[in-house]
């Protein structure tokens, strides 16, 4: 027979993936946006967002609720940890959704720059980690949580590629200035995609193996 | 000698000399197994209980924590019980030692305050020190004032000392009983469920005074609280079926339990 508190915590959890589900879409949906210079899309990713916040609410007051009634240990209180963490890392990868979003419009005079870029090479790879640290939620797999933590370097590099082209451009011509500039903050943009999905990793690896990873910390829970 | 004592099984030959694996604790237990008759009560028991820190046993109904606590201070044997292996304090095997003498050293609070009803709160207090033999008229009131301001409770009884004891709210007759238990200068205090019978106001004055106990004297504790145990030990021993099945530092049980027996029960999971 499944506890009260049992289903209290499959209700959190239920929550986190539909809320990573959705920063999923928000992400696809915003580079989209920019790789086609689409507006409505970016629109729609502006709109959402808000769906994204609400599940933000709702998580935090799940994990309240459930820290104040239940003062869960062990496992529990590593999910507890771990959900709330995740959450925090999930709002803000649908805020830089958003933010990527917000490029599309002062992108229009210039649709084709972005495209001749790692811009799209980039968004898959940032795409992907976030994707998988999710599902390495979902199935509580921290093997696939450690292969997002080792993907983050090939972002990392592309970040750097992308500087160094959009640098080499706006010393070509002056006219290029404004659209490399854009450039460069979808890159730290999705750059920092690729940092919350590492983050959601090590979240999950916390979560199962009760370990400490983050900022290279080597000591057990 | 009574009945009871004569079932007591010593398996060590009477010596007084250390127990090596125990020297670096207040006290060790070494291959414990307890018995009511013919049920054994707790099987192959090994653990050693650091000084001036907190030890608290977990584990559901009938799984030898209170037995295994009786143990430590030769009131099991009282209780009708035996033992064989081997139970040492600074190294000295209890049981090859003066049970009223090892009890004035490991002292006992327990679950339901029991204050002597007919007794003030003072000689409550004073009357552990009458039967140890001290008549001081300097000594007394001194060390009943000492043990009441250490049970945190002096300041709330210090008017009216002769009255009863049992007058106290539950909370303060734990306290008094708790201050009975100092006024003989233990070294170490047992407590089994100490506040399951009082108040959560109560309780918290308790586990403060638990907290500032462990300075000077080493403490075990049996709760079925698990946030208590986890609030106010160092270290945590699991018991199931009569068997220590983990015993770590509290901070890892409840964070990080390495048997899935301990993590099913401190999460609710059990059975």
């Amino acid at each position: 027979m499944a506890r009260h508190f049992e289903l209290e915590l499959d209700h959190l959890r239920t929550m986190l993936i539909r809320m990573g589900s959705l920063v999923e879409e928000q992400i696809d949906l915003g580079v989209k946006s920019i790789l086609e210079c689409n507006a409505s899309l970016a629109q729609i990713v502006m709109d959402r967002d808000k769906k994204v916040d609400e599940f933000d609410n709702e998580i935090d007051k799940q994990c309240m609720r459930i820290f104040a009634l239940t003062q869960p240990v062990a496992m529990d209180l590593r999910l507890l940890m771990a959900a709330l963490k995740i959450n925090n890392e999930l709002e803000r990868i649908g805020d830089i959704a958003v933010n990527l979003a917000e490029r599309v419009k002062p992108l229009l005079e210039n649709a084709d720059f972005v495209k001749n870029t790692s811009i799209s090479l980039m968004a898959m790879g940032a795409r992907g980690m976030v994707k998988d640290a999710i599902d390495s939620f979902v199935n509580n797999d921290p093997r696939l949580a450690k292969q997002v933590l080792e993907s983050d370097d090939h972002i990392d590099n592309l970040d750097r590629e992308i500087f160094d082209m959009m640098v080499g451009k706006m010393k070509e011509s002056p006219k290029l200035i404004e659209s490399a500039a854009h450039v460069l903050i979808i890159s730290r943009h999705i750059e920092r995609l690729a940092d919350h999905a590492t983050n959601i990793a090590e979240d999950v690896i916390f979560l199962v193996n009760a370990k400490i990873i983050k900022h290279h910390a080597d000591d057990s829970a | 000698m009574n009945d009871t004592m004569t079932t007591f099984v010593a398996t060590r030959p009477p010596t007084m000399e250390p127990i090596a694996l125990a020297q670096q604790h207040k006290m060790a237990a070494r291959n414990v197994d307890a018995f009511f008759g013919k049920l054994q009560a707790l099987y192959d028991v090994c653990l050693d209980i650091s000084a001036n820190r907190v030890l608290a046993i977990i584990g559901p109904s009938g799984c030898g924590k209170s037995t295994f606590l009786r143990c430590l201070n030769r009131m099991h044997e009282v209780a009708g019980g035996m033992m064989t292996g081997s139970v040492s304090l600074d190294g000295h095997d209890i049981y090859q030692t003066d049970a009223v003498l090892v009890r004035k050293r490991v002292g006992m609070v327990f679950q339901k305050p029991n204050p002597f009803p007919t007794m003030s709160i003072y000689d409550n207090v004073a009357v552990g020190l009458r039967l140890n033999g001290i008549s001081s008229k300097k000594m007394i009131p001194e060390i009943v004032e000492r043990s009441l301001k250490q049970a945190a409770l002096w300041d709330e009884v210090k008017d009216k000392l002769d009255k009863s004891g049992v007058s106290l709210s539950g909370g303060q007759q734990q306290r008094l009983c708790i201050a009975r238990t100092l006024a003989v200068n233990p070294e170490v205090v047992l407590m089994d469920e100490p506040a399951s019978a009082l108040d959560p106001l109560a309780t918290a004055k308790i586990e403060e005074l638990i907290y500032e106990l462990k300075k000077e004297y080493t403490i075990v504790i049996v709760t079925h609280n698990m946030q208590q145990a986890a609030r106010v030990s160092d270290q945590t021993a699991f018991f199931y079926i009569g068997k220590l099945i983990e015993f770590g530092e509290t901070k890892a049980i409840f964070t990080n339990p390495t048997k899935k027996q301990t993590e099913d029960y401190i999460t609710g999971r059990f059975g």
